[in-house]
């Protein structure tokens, strides 16, 4: 049997919860349960930080960045992470020490970094934190109650052609540009890792409705279910709905390489009911690689953006290689643009061909 | 700092009262690029009224456009937006896209005023006088979500839904990327449903000074503003029937009437046209209000609040 410490309100008083565990009633929180071993994606942990590493900050549930120090009180969500520029890690914790893979309060074992990273922050895990009856306390408990996808709301997709290619700066620009054209937009973050910058990006805009996958109970999409992931964007579209959303901006994190990605782009149900999906791209090889790999799973590209974008002579190559507009985030923003983009999805005019085929310039599709 | 200026009254029925119980004021811009505005708001207002957004032409007579719908507008507790696009930050505001970009100025104003809660709908309707039917019908063609009805009066010329270069067709310019007319075209299903009152003075067909001439223009739209808003009604028509729409269209032909906007209201009937539905209002209050004589209601210069 599970051995159940209690904990007192004020010793997690003390304690910096991270953004992840923002849903969490912090009053569930009793106990302290100290078998790490069955930890699954989601649990809370309490934790000490050990030593500072690559994350010298944590994200705060109130949505400002906290200064880490060895000492610290930390609750954080056991999670996997993917993240091609930072970390690869999995839900598991190690007592001894686990690895701290993300600012907005991912703990977990980390497997892979990239290059430029250094070590992890190491958090010892003190214990799983439970409810009175001992049940440990899951981000999923505090999700919003599920729902089925509403009928009616205009979706666009954004996905890319992999971290930090542009695709929170066009979900933001896009948000914008349509709220100032009169529409009660949703921007929406459906897959990804816990962190409130692309969150606080998208409340910035003055969208109608803000919400990421963490609302659906999830601290990081990677390696969940494909079934739960859907029904999590189900969930977020349907409240979005009941915020009076008429159009909804989704952001799907990573490249479309990306395993639950590329997973989710697949799914008749996810795909055919984007109205159009938008590609950002770092430079025109991403942008044709992109658009040939979105067209393999049956998908026209409305609209080329992200980093391409702010090259006239990288954009012209990008429309050359892909006949597909490439369009800058200021004129996402622009509410006119903004309007004509929607505008051409939903009268499904948006039938452009490649000017190119894409073997002509070398890429495979 | 409030003036009153003058107050009316005198109307008989209670409608006619309702009309003649309205504010005339005017709205400084507020910033850089911002627009001032005329607003005619009913002692009464409706909250779930639809605030209609008249638009003058070049001479800038938004006051003549606000205080001409105040009184039928205030019957029905709806508030009239009459924005001022000066001369000299605004030269080209027919075009709605030209530098400065019209069309963010009255966003930003609609905003400014949802806030202050002048009006509360989702949609405007959206009126225009010659220079002023320029703009709302781009405008429209740009943003038809927001609209609910478009009433165009006089416009000298127009952009029509056809394959011509923009600003004349929906087409790109040559050598344009991500042109203008695409990106109207790109809603032209949603304004093809949209209610549409087009309007000329039946007198209005001589060219003058302000009517955009030449071969090409003259080919597409005719010579005068009467033939142009004729093709044009007809050329909606026609789009919205090709595309499987419904079309909402009509033209009217203000008798007696040639590019005068006070004729236009006073003898041809406009304000009935862009504010239907006030019934007796029409001769116990309007009339007054369009001659450019007076107008029935209050008179506020404003400064500060709102």
């Amino acid at each position: 049997m599970t051995a159940l410490t209690p904990i007192t309100p004020e010793v997690l008083a003390r304690a910096k919860w991270a953004f992840s565990t923002r849903r969490v009633r912090r009053k569930d929180a009793v106990r302290l349960s100290e078998n790490l071993a069955e930890a699954t994606s989601g649990d809370l942990v309490l934790g000490r930080v050990e030593r500072i590493g690559s994350h010298k900050k944590i994200q705060l549930a109130e949505g400002r960045a906290s200064e880490l120090y060895v000492g610290d009180l930390v609750v954080l969500a056991c999670g996997d992470r993917y993240a091609p520029d930072q970390f690869e890690g999995l839900a598991e914790l190690d007592p001894e020490g686990a690895d701290m893979l993300a600012g907005g309060g991912v703990l977990g074992r980390m497997r892979h970094r990239h290059a430029r990273m250094s070590a992890p922050t190491r958090v010892v895990p003190l214990g799983l934190l439970t409810h009175g009856s001992g049940k440990v306390i899951n981000l999923a408990s505090y999700a919003l109650h599920e729902a089925e996808r509403p009928q009616g709301m205009t979706v666009i997709g954004v996905v890319g052609a992999s971290m930090n290619s542009g695709k929170t700066t066009a979900v933001a620009r896009l948000a914008h540009g349509l709220s100032r054209a009169g529409y009660e937009v949703a921007a929406i973050k459906a897959t990804g890792t816990g962190a409130f910058g692309d969150f606080n990006a998208f409340v910035d805009t003055g969208a109608a409705y803000v919400a990421d996958f963490t609302d659906a109970g999830m601290v990081s999409t990677y390696r969940q279910p494909l079934a739960r992931i859907e029904a999590g964007l189900d969930t977020l579209l349907a409240h979005a709905a009941r915020h009076g959303c008429e159009v909804a901006v989704v952001e799907l994190a990573d490249g479309v390489f990306q395993k639950e990605t590329a997973d989710l782009l697949k799914q008749p149900h996810v795909r055919d009911s984007f109205a159009g999906v938008v590609f950002a791209a770092p430079d025109a090889l991403a942008a044709a690689g992109g658009c040939a790999a979105l067209r393999g799973m049956g998908i026209e590209p409305a609209a080329v953006t992200g980093m391409v974008s702010c090259s006239p002579l990288g954009a012209a190559e990008a429309e050359t290689a892909t006949g597909v507009s490439v369009v800058t985030r200021d004129e996402l923003a622009d509410p006119a643009q903004a309007n004509a983009l929607l505008g051409r999805l939903v009268e499904g005019r948006d039938a452009t061909q490649p000017a190119v085929a894409i073997s002509e310039v070398g890429v495979a599709a | 700092m409030l003036r009153n200026v003058s107050k009316g009254g005198g109307a008989q029925t209670e409608a006619a009262k309702r009309a003649a119980d309205f504010t005339l004021v005017k709205r400084p811009a507020k910033g850089r690029g911002a627009l001032a505005c005329w607003l005619a708001l009913p002692a009464e207002m409706d909250p779930k009224a639809t605030p209609l957004v008249a638009v003058h032409g070049i001479q800038r007579r938004a006051k003549d456009q606000a205080a001409s719908y105040a009184a039928r507008a205030a019957a029905l507790g709806r508030p009239v937006i009459a924005p001022i696009f000066d001369a000299r930050s605004w030269p080209r505001y027919q075009q709605v896209v030209r530098s400065g970009r019209a069309d963010h100025a009255l966003l930003a104003l609609m905003s400014d005023l949802r806030l202050t809660g002048i009006w509360n709908t989702r949609r405007f309707e959206l009126a225009g006088f010659s220079g002023g039917a320029q703009f709302a019908h781009r405008f429209a063609m740009l943003y038809p979500q927001l609209v609910a009805r478009l009433t165009l009066s006089s416009a000298g010329w127009y952009t029509f839904p056809d394959t011509a270069a923009f600003p004349y067709g929906l087409s790109a310019r040559a050598g344009r990327r991500n042109d203008w007319g695409p990106r109207l075209a790109a809603g032209l299903d949603q304004f093809l449903r949209l209610p549409i009152q087009v309007c000329v003075g039946a007198e209005d067909n001589l060219q003058d000074a302000n009517t955009r001439s030449g071969a090409e223009i003259d080919r597409q739209q005719g010579r005068d503003r009467l033939t142009r808003a004729q093709r044009w009604a007809e050329a909606i028509t026609a789009a919205a029937a090709a595309r499987g729409i419904a079309p909402q269209v009509t033209f009217k032909a203000l008798p007696g009437c040639g590019h005068d906007f006070r004729d236009c209201v006073e003898y041809g009937g406009l304000d009935g046209v862009v504010v239907p539905g006030t019934g007796p209002v029409d001769a116990a209050v309007v009339r007054g209000s369009a001659a450019g004589s007076g107008f029935s209601g209050r008179e506020v210069m404003l400064q500060a609040g709102l």
